[in-house]
């Protein structure tokens, strides 16, 4: 297979390449000074064509995204999700710490797409270093002339800010990132109102993940043709993955997406094989809320349709987490259940008090207290949680649920195993002590 | 109107109100707490989930849509067709009910809120009676979140409508959320607690036992409490209230549903303003004076005494120093039933408006509010019904005078005989009075608390508070709006109603609603009574 070709990535490891300077000497601010001679219309047409779906998680299209907001409208906001939340996932830090003017280019064609006067970047408050670094990039944009004000001669003025959130996971769901934005409590709002009719301070609003944005400059300099021809049609275009755990080289990569989960871990350019002879177990490949793999399963291409074929919630952020044969399930339980019960915001019932009760009963099973029927019990929890059925306001609780549903389903011997062979009378001993 | 279906029957609702209200309106128990009608929609107990047909994606095939939806926020349109009797909805609930409780302490045997909690009744309706919970609760911490106010964040469902109310009704925003997940609690800031003058409301929303009331704290289990229909008589407002009762003891009072009046609301001066019915200065046996001799006859012996005492006295002075006050505090029947009498006994009397407390300034809410986002209003006019007694001047016509003047000719010697009606909580007699009224021969006092005229006084009557009485009191937007009398006077006491109607002249006992028809056909304006609708059964 040809090497890839870094679209995204390009500069990486170029010296000093979050500088405007550097950024512009390697064929930066090309698409949107393209994109500023079309009318904005135009330009939605083009990224809808280039089928460019949302990088965030979901894989919502762009373009269509775009298209909800109200013809009538008066006035547009458009904040760019920089929460990056999701466990073992650092694509958008990576594209922010290495090429911030990308994202900001990004920004000025999604604002001109949508006729936005003002975007937030809302990062979450733990990429400090990020935030300098995106900071200083919108002052050295607004010094040259590329924010405020008629862009590049064109009509079309854009006003950037970068706000940093207060460390919430529920702040990467794009109505919590709203609220959050206007000072209050991350909750995720219900909906209808969408965001697109009514979102940001009563604005009509377009949220777009950080990697998302990051492909416009590329679409718009070379083309929606170009764009579609890398990777399959459901999935155009160049993606990041990122691979960590007990793999040679742990790290985020660039690709079509046509590339499996054995290819991340395996393929020299990528993963590079297991460390220290160690042998899988286990894959959470979407970040974690999009459930796990087995060892037989790691053919799953990681592209927009493929994850489903295997029990899987979606391709999520194309994150990797590999477990190697050393780690007990049952741990691996606990530590994603213990995740979502102290992130689930508390607004909807299911979700506050399922992700801690079945942090609760994870912990026991780990502590070795475990019954068989906590397994079934766990499963049924997890069924009684999430928005898809239609019990939540957001998608959390269904991120919270894939993992441990998967894992009980695909673990399921390994896990009865270590149940059976806990010391005798351990549980029963337990709840005579609690109750 | 819209007509919806539910569960295959035809329902008619308004356009557009949530579907849930429409049920609930309807007769159907949905259960719910997040929701209510006065705040804004949360949509986040997912207690109230029901199926709905939607439009197929594809083939736009009317179907049931296989996601639940939140009835709260699913606004009722004309043709829709939902369901909550169907076994997802059902076991959604069965679901909700048990992550409820997981962290519940279960203290039902010593939480205020048992009788009247919406856990209680849910879980027994709609909830298993086994949970399947094992491991250790949660124990979310009590707290004093202000001087009236108790926060037992264990027991809190997180519907917060608690929250909602103090941003939306009373525009004062101390609650707020702290943490996340199951370790959420309501709470305030440090420093600003939960104290402004419609606080109490919070406990009347909060649908357990998480928020309760000090005053009413361990006093009695609900169950063992009665409850009388009544109108706060705080402020000229009117408040519809609801009056619970024990053993002739006044427990505390509830806001009772009153649409354009109250709403769903009432304030803490209101709430708490109940106190002095149990105050020691209570007047509660009637005294009859002839020169220094005074003594407590039977009640049945007094309109005799009384209607001959005035008797003799217009023939030997003339009706025209006869004067009576009437007090803002009187309900129309009473006020009535004594001008009936003055008039009857001197057509030539003079009547006297009483004086009318005013204290500082209106209150609006929420905070800072004017015209149309006004949603609740506390009255500088301290008395319930001044519009009232105003009417019943009107339809007298006659001498009248204002209580200045009365006071001011009183003292000159204009009136040799007076009716003075008091009934105010707080005193009230003022030395100008007091000195005025020493030029009367023939002065009945009625009033609730002693007072310096009393000692003077030829008779002294026990005036009621408006929860031993009954009859109607007319706000300050002119509703006519009728009470029930919860307790009975303090022992000795009659209701003011029982003996003004028999000095009157009418024999049997008193009953408001005969009165005021009776009131009515002497004076039309008295025909319409405003009443307020009753909420439907399952509506909290």
């Amino acid at each position: 297979m040809a090497a890839f070709e870094p679209v995204l990535l390009r500069n990486r490891g170029v010296e000093q390449s979050t500088t405007l300077k550097v950024y512009e000497s390697r064929g930066g601010y090309q698409g949107v000074r393209k994109a500023l001679k079309q009318t904005p219309d135009e330009v939605v047409e083009e990224v809808k064509n280039a089928n460019l779906r949302g990088r965030g998680g979901a894989g919502f299209p762009a373009g269509v995204k775009w298209s909800f907001l109200p013809k009538d409208r008066t006035r547009t906001l458009l904040c760019v999700n920089a929460d990056e939340s999701e466990p073992p996932t650092f694509c958008n830090r990576i594209l922010m710490e290495t090429d911030p003017h990308q994202l900001i280019e990004g920004t000025i064609i999604a604002g001109f797409a949508t006729q936005s006067q003002t975007a937030y970047i809302y990062l979450r408050v733990e990429f400090h270093e990020q935030f300098h670094i995106v900071q200083k990039a919108v002052e050295e944009a607004y010094a040259a002339g590329y924010l405020g004000k008629k862009i590049f001669g064109s009509e079309y003025s854009l006003d950037i800010y970068v706000h940093r959130g207060a460390g919430a996971y529920v702040c990467g769901e794009e109505t919590g990132l709203i609220e959050s934005l206007e000072g209050k409590r991350g909750w995720p709002r219900i909906k209808p109102p969408f965001p697109a009719v009514e979102g940001l301070f009563g604005q009509p609003t377009v949220v777009n993940n950080v990697e998302t944005l990051s492909c416009l400059p590329h679409i718009l300099e070379r083309g929606a043709e170009w764009f579609t021809s890398i990777g399959p049609d459901h999935s155009a275009g160049p993606k990041l993955f990122c691979v960590s755990g007990p793999v040679k080289n742990p790290g985020c990569y660039e690709g079509p997406m046509t590339i499996s989960v054995r290819d991340l871990i395996e393929r020299n350019d990528l993963g590079g094989g297991m460390r220290d002879g160690k042998k899988v177990k286990c894959v959470l490949p979407g970040g974690v809320s999009m459930g796990a793999l087995s060892v037989d399963e790691l053919d799953m291409k990681l592209d927009f349709a493929d994850p489903r074929n295997y029990g899987l919630l979606g391709l999520g952020t194309a994150a990797a987490v590999v477990i190697d044969e050393s780690v007990d399930m049952r741990m691996v339980l606990q530590n994603l259940a213990r995740f979502y019960g102290t992130e689930s915001c508390g607004q909807c019932t299911q979700c506050r008090e399922g992700t801690s009760w079945m942090y609760k009963i994870a912990t026991r099973i780990a502590s070795g207290a475990g019954r068989i029927s906590d397994l079934d019990l766990l499963l049924e929890t997890a069924r009684n949680m999430g928005m898809m059925p239609g019990y939540s306001i957001c998608g959390l609780p269904d991120g919270a649920t894939y993992p441990i549903e998967t894992i009980i389903k695909k673990f399921r011997p390994e896990l009865e195993a270590s149940i059976n062979a806990q010391a005798p009378g351990k549980a029963e001993a337990l709840f005579t002590v609690l109750n | 109107m819209a007509k919806i279906i539910i569960d295959g029957q035809e329902v008619e609702c308004r356009d557009n109100i949530p579907v849930l209200q429409a049920a609930v309106d309807a007769g159907w128990d949905v259960p719910h707490y997040c929701y209510h009608p006065g705040l804004s929609i949360a949509a986040s107990c997912r207690l109230c989930l029901m199926e709905m047909k939607m439009p197929h994606p594809q083939t736009k095939e009317m179907g049931w849509a296989p996601k639940l939806m939140p009835s709260c926020q699913t606004p009722a349109r004309e043709g829709m067709e939902v369901r909550f009797a169907t076994e997802k909805v059902q076991q959604n609930q069965k679901n909700c009910m048990e992550f409820f409780l997981l962290n519940h302490p279960l203290d039902c045997p010593v939480c205020d809120q048992a009788g009247e909690c919406h856990l209680q009744d849910y879980s027994y309706k709609f909830g298993d009676p086994e949970s399947r919970m094992v491991d250790q609760k949660l124990k979310n911490p009590k707290k004093d979140i202000g001087p009236n106010t108790l926060l037992y964040s264990d027991r809190c469902v997180m519907c917060t409508r608690c929250v909602r109310f103090t941003d939306e009704v009373s525009g004062t925003h101390e609650l707020g959320l702290v943490n996340r997940g199951s370790r959420l609690e309501i709470d305030v800031f440090p420093g600003l607690p939960l104290d402004n003058p419609m606080q109490g409301n919070v406990v009347d929303i909060c649908p357990v036992g998480c928020l309760l009331d000090k005053d009413f704290l361990f006093q009695r289990r609900v169950w063992e409490l009665s409850t009388a229909s009544s109108i706060c008589p705080g402020c000229a407002t009117g408040c519809a209230i609801r009056v619970d009762h024990a053993d002739d003891k006044v427990y505390r009072l509830k806001p009772r549903y009153n649409p354009g009046i109250n709403d769903w609301w009432m304030c803490d001066e209101g709430r708490y303003g109940f106190k002095y019915i149990e105050d020691s200065k209570r007047v509660t046996s009637p005294i009859v004076r002839r020169g220094l001799d005074a003594t407590s006859p039977e009640w049945a012996d007094i309109p005799e005494i009384v209607q001959f005492r005035f008797e003799q006295h217009v023939r030997e002075n003339g009706g025209e120093k006869l004067a009576a006050v009437l007090s803002p505090f009187m309900s129309c029947e009473e006020g009535w039933l004594l001008i009936e009498f003055m008039r009857e006994t001197a057509p030539e009397c003079t009547l006297v408006m009483g004086p009318v407390p005013m204290e500082g300034d209106d209150q609006s809410f929420p905070v800072g509010a004017t015209g149309d986002k006004v949603k609740f209003t506390i009255l500088n006019e301290k008395c319930p019904n001044r519009r009232g007694v105003e009417m019943l001047l009107e339809a007298a016509g006659g001498n009248q005078c204002s209580f200045d003047e009365f006071v001011e000719k009183a003292g000159g010697g204009s009136f040799t005989a007076a009716w003075i009606v008091g009934g105010y909580p707080k005193e009230w007699v003022s030395k100008e009075l007091n000195k005025a009224t020493g030029k009367i021969d023939l002065l009945v006092v009625q009033d609730l608390l002693q007072n310096s005229l009393m000692t003077s006084a030829a008779f002294v009557f026990p005036a009621c508070s408006w929860a031993e009485r009954e009859g109607s009191f007319v706000n300050a937007g002119g509703q006519i709006q009728p009470f029930d009398w919860a307790t009975n006077p303090p022992e000795g006491g009659r209701r003011d109603g029982q003996y003004l109607y028999e000095i009157a002249g009418y024999a049997g006992l008193y009953n408001g609603e005969r009165v005021r028809k009776l009131m009515a056909a002497k004076i039309p304006a008295f025909k319409e009574i405003h009443e307020p609708p009753v909420r439907p059964v399952h509506a909290h």
